[in-house]
């Protein structure tokens, strides 16, 4: 039963990233979207601890996001649109909003 | 003599009002010549970012805010190195000429403004 996780905040001003990463089961999925995905932000131990999460969790980004903060998604994530946001809701088990 | 302003921006610029409403105070106060400061702290220096485009969010883009702070006699403009470095930036050329300074530095700063209001 594998869960998406979705991050909305930045990873520098709260701990919500840490704690997410530290209760990832293997299977799950992680989206960052509004300020987390300042979590990408090349040179940070934010990227660093997201490089090191095992290969079978999915890591996505969402592209405007993205965009409109100058950043680009690593190899080890994926930019995705809001109809693939969708889709990636229902591909999962649950979606945990970390509010 | 009008009394000396130091204001201290720490939010991202994106997901909320706050960046905007931090950088319309310092442009209302430079337009009345008050002396005014304007720090980038935390994730405020984000605002600092080359490249952003916010249109992909249906956003406002704020450089020209940031662009209009000298015009508006807003000519202090500080940033925190140790902000920068935390995120990555430290490297990074930034869309706005803006001091860079140490935590020392900081605290020397705080100190030689009048009032200090932090958004």
């Amino acid at each position: 039963m594998a869960t998406l996780h979705l991050l909305s905040h930045s990873p520098f001003s709260d701990s919500r990233l840490s704690s997410c990463l530290r209760l990832l089961g293997p299977e799950d999925g992680l989206l960052l979207t509004g300020d987390a995905v300042y979590a990408l932000q090349p040179g940070t131990a934010q990227l660093q601890a997201l490089q090191l999460m095992p290969a079978g969790i999915a890591l996505y980004a969402l592209d405007e996001d993205l965009q409109a903060r100058a950043l680009h998604a690593p190899a080890r994530a994926q930019a995705i649109d809001y109809p693939a946001f969708v889709e990636l809701c229902g591909r999962y088990a649950k979606v945990n909003s970390w509010l | 003599m009008s009394k000396s302003m130091l204001i201290i921006s720490r939010q991202a610029p994106w997901a909320g009002p706050s960046a905007r409403e931090a950088l319309d105070i310092a442009l209302a106060g430079g337009a009345f010549d008050l002396p005014l400061g304007l720090l980038f702290l935390d994730d405020g220096v984000f605002q600092l970012a080359a490249g952003q485009q916010p249109g992909a969010l249906q956003q406002k883009d704020l450089s020209a805010n940031l662009q209009a702070l000298p015009l508006f006699g807003v000519e202090e403009l500080f940033v925190s190195s140790r902000s920068l470095a935390e995120r990555g930036l430290d490297e990074a050329a930034l869309a706005l000429p803006a001091e860079r300074l140490d935590d020392t530095a900081l605290t020397l700063l705080l100190d030689r403004f009048d009032l200090v209001v932090t958004i």
